[in-house]
């Protein structure tokens, strides 16, 4: 028995060495960068890290500012873009992503990424404030429904995401979530692999993964703490150089809103698409979807700017 | 609990460990560990169906006692019949009310008659032919005085309950397993290296080979009209591998884990796609099922001792009531009828026997005629398969109608090589190791470092092309 055990130990342990050494080599987890809190309590990465996405087919990248994606050339004519992991894109490639092809379609603009996984409306407010020290022109603000309800903690509190809290009429900002438990999962690839493939129900959660269908008892039944979070929001943010870039199917009750508290807004419509936008694993957009956000976004932006220049 | 799950695997330590701790001198206690984890681990599925198999093992045990003291053939057929028709009632009720209902009610339209009689909403208890057939060949071997009975209830409760094999088989004889929840068993290196190797071997052919097969042939079959006849093959070809790597490999895994504990469960596959006949085949899959039906129900019958119309008609009983064993559908009572038109032939030309040994032994190759043998008997086995996946009668004859069309011969619309790659290296490992109990069995001629190396080859294709978790097939039978 005693050998019996001490052989399945061994053998155990070096299948932990062979099993990383193969999830390393193969690329079968994606590498996750490292993410800190700054001194305004924006969550952003660490500077310069890069790494591979699943599969090994291509590298990503964060610029000297903590955002994925390359910084531009220049910040003349600058327009920003902001959003969670849609923005953020580790999926797909540099060239797939908004700013690169955004560039490609409207060459006499600058385009600068700040995507972060998980960031809320608020958030993104948050983030953009900082974003103005650049003086863009306009920024653009990709949302979805989750993200209007995440932001508010009398909705729900969570503790990671930066939220408003309407009562206090304060912004609390979100905190890094077991910090040392991901660094050493982030890194011990194997077991990394192990928690991707088999998730466990109750902490393997990707809110950007849940985008359903306009829930309208959810928008009746918040509609007062929305409004509260826009009014916040024209007071205390620059509302007037925004554009919020819905994603389809969004309630159009917020859509409404936004305009109605000084934002410009573009709507995208995948519904005449007969090609999907997204990956058939999650809802994030394919190359093929973001370069159809990116012809969308265009049309409406160059409106903006059209009536700007008037 | 799923074998392929991690609940299971904390199970199996936890439970590996108590049982060797309490010490094989008290074997009473360990039948109670025994007995204990298996009603949790089928508890776990769902906890109100203990109450089944233990009311079953109940019944078993005592008229087992009884026909043990009870002489008079008339009393003793009736306790053999109340058994009898407790187990198959239970099977009856679970699996084949429902279609029996929706049956009666066909045939009525089918003759202009209108008959209201409704259906109800049965949850299928899993593993109910299994341990139900379990349970009965010890109540007949008892009737037949072929085995004495127990006086052991716990002894008998871990023989019914047993967790390696509760819910997928290998169907255990009484006469093989019973007589070992009695016995000492002894914690043997070899056996439970052997017995680990296996497990991993099971797990391979569960994870790898089954589940990713299945993701093409359930997105085959199930929109089977949108393909062409090649790809048509192809999603027959991934069911074939599907139910094999499902089937056998859980059956390598129960075969595996019960040698962990110092239990011997019988083969249950031998590598049936190296058959040469289709009675070669039938000797080769399902061994346990197969057995059983020659013994409780064949050989009763008559077995092929009578004339050529006896002989027909118990061949057709016999591969009749084995398709309706595997579920109350119409698709596997055609499953086991086209099976029997296949066997006949062989059986009424007293061919039957012709290749009772092991294909090309002691070759590297088979011989062009074997080969031959060989892929012909997978062909016909896969328009039997086609009838065994398909949902109904008639979709699986459209299938095999557009099969059979030119487009058979045009480029398949899905063909993955990498799936495809696997399922050829596993044939090849199967190939390899056709004359062990198992396809890795006889690898201890390599030297460790080789062996081991091996082992994780295999434990890392798992975790590389692990197909999306299903459940056993056999679990709905």
């Amino acid at each position: 028995m005693k050998k019996f055990i001490k052989n399945c130990v061994l053998f155990f342990l070096l299948l932990l060495i062979a099993g990383e050494f193969v999830v390393r080599f193969t690329h079968a987890v994606s590498d996750i960068p490292r993410r800190t809190i700054d001194n305004t309590g924006i969550q952003k990465y660490f500077i310069n890290q890069t790494g591979y996405w699943k599969g090994g087919d291509h590298k990503w990248k964060i610029n000297e500012l903590g955002w994925p994606g390359n910084l531009p050339s220049s910040f003349d004519k600058l327009i920003t873009i902001i959003g969670d992991s849609y923005i953020e894109n580790f999926m797909n490639p540099n060239e797939c992503h908004q700013g690169p092809l955004l560039k490609k379609k409207m060459s006499d603009f600058n385009f600068m990424e700040a995507g972060r996984s998980g960031v809320s409306f608020i958030e993104a407010m948050e983030i953009s404030k900082h974003l103005d020290t650049l003086q863009p022109l306009q920024t653009l603000i990709y949302v979805n429904d989750n993200d209007f309800y995440e932001s508010i903690t009398e909705i729900k509190k969570m503790r990671d995401i930066t939220q408003l809290n309407l009562e206090k009429d304060q912004i609390i900002y979100g905190k890094m979530k077991s910090p040392g438990l991901k660094k050493v999962l982030y890194n011990w690839k194997l077991i990394y692999y192990f928690y991707n493939r088999y998730p466990i129900n109750f902490t393997n959660h990707n809110k950007e993964n849940e985008i359903k269908k306009p829930e309208l008892n959810k928008v009746l039944k918040f509609k007062n703490e929305i409004l509260e979070l826009f009014k916040f929001i024209k007071i205390n943010y620059k509302t007037s150089n925004k554009t919020l870039i819905f994603h389809p199917k969004t309630n159009d009750y917020f859509i409404k809103l936004a305009e109605e508290h000084g934002f410009k807004t573009i709507v995208l419509d995948s519904s005449k698409d007969s090609k999907s936008w997204t990956f058939d694993y999650d809802s994030h957009w394919t190359c093929y979807g973001h370069n159809q956000v990116a012809n969308q976004v265009k049309l409406g932006l160059n409106e903006h700017l059209k009536g700007k220049s008037q | 609990m799923l074998f392929n799950s991690l609940e299971f695997f904390i199970f199996l330590p936890v439970v590996f460990a108590l049982y060797w701790l309490i010490g094989n001198r008290r074997i009473k206690q360990q039948n109670l560990l025994i007995a204990l984890a298996s009603y949790v681990f089928y508890g776990w599925w769902d906890w109100r169906f203990l109450f089944l198999i233990l009311f079953s093992s109940l019944v078993d045990y005592t008229v087992g006692l009884k026909l043990n003291h009870e002489e008079r053939p008339a009393r003793r057929k009736l306790l053999l019949w109340i058994s009898i028709c407790v187990n198959l009632g239970f099977l009856g009720f679970f699996k084949y009310y429902n279609f029996f209902i929706e049956s009666l009610v066909d045939s009525f339209t089918f003759f202009g008659a209108r008959l209201s009689l409704n259906t109800l909403d049965i949850i299928l208890p899993v593993g109910i032919s299994f341990y139900t057939f379990q349970t009965l060949s010890y109540t007949i071997d008892v009737y037949n005085k072929k085995l004495r009975p127990t006086s052991d209830f716990l002894a008998f409760m871990a023989f019914v309950s047993f967790f390696p094999q509760l819910v997928a088989g290998p169907i255990e004889r009484a006469t093989n397993l019973l007589p070992q929840f009695y016995k000492k068993r002894e914690f043997v290196y070899a056996n439970a290296v052997d017995g680990m190797r296996q497990v991993l071997w099971g797990m391979f052919k569960k994870v790898v080979i089954a589940d990713n097969c299945a993701t093409y042939a359930n997105m085959i079959f199930n929109n089977s009209e949108d393909y062409s006849g090649s790809t048509l093959l192809i999603g027959s070809f991934f069911f074939a591998f599907q139910i094999y790597g499902d089937f056998s490999g859980y059956s390598d895994i129960a075969i595996g884990i019960s040698r962990l504990f110092g239990f011997n469960l019988k083969r249950n596959f031998a590598f049936p796609y190296f058959s040469r006949d289709i009675a070669e085949f039938w000797r080769r899959w399902h061994i346990s099922l197969s057995t059983w039906f020659r013994d409780y129900l064949y050989i009763p019958l008559g077995g092929s001792r009578g004339g050529t119309k006896m002989k027909v008609r118990n061949t057709f009983i016999i591969f009749i009531v084995s398709g309706f064993w595997h579920g109350a559908n119409w698709t596997f009572i055609v499953w086991g009828a086209l099976n029997a038109i296949y066997f006949l032939p062989l059986l009424l030309l007293n061919k039957n026997r012709v290749n009772t040994n092991l294909v090309a032994e002691g070759k590297y190759l088979p011989t062009i005629r074997e080969v031959f043998q060989m892929a012909t008997t997978f062909f016909i086995t896969l328009i039997a398969w086609i009838f065994f996946r398909a949902d109904n009668v008639s979709q699986a004859f459209i299938y095999v109608k557009d099969m059979f069309t030119t487009s058979l011969f045009t480029t398949p619309e899905i063909f993955p090589l990498t799936i495809l790659g696997l399922v050829a290296l596993f044939i090849f490992i199967e190939w390899l190791g056709r004359s062990g109990e198992y396809a890795i069995e006889k690898v201890d001629f390599m030297r460790r470092p080789v062996r081991w190396s091996f082992y994780m080859f295999l434990i890392i294709l798992s975790f590389l092309f692990t197909g999306e978790q299903q459940e056993f097939i056999y679990f709905q039978f």
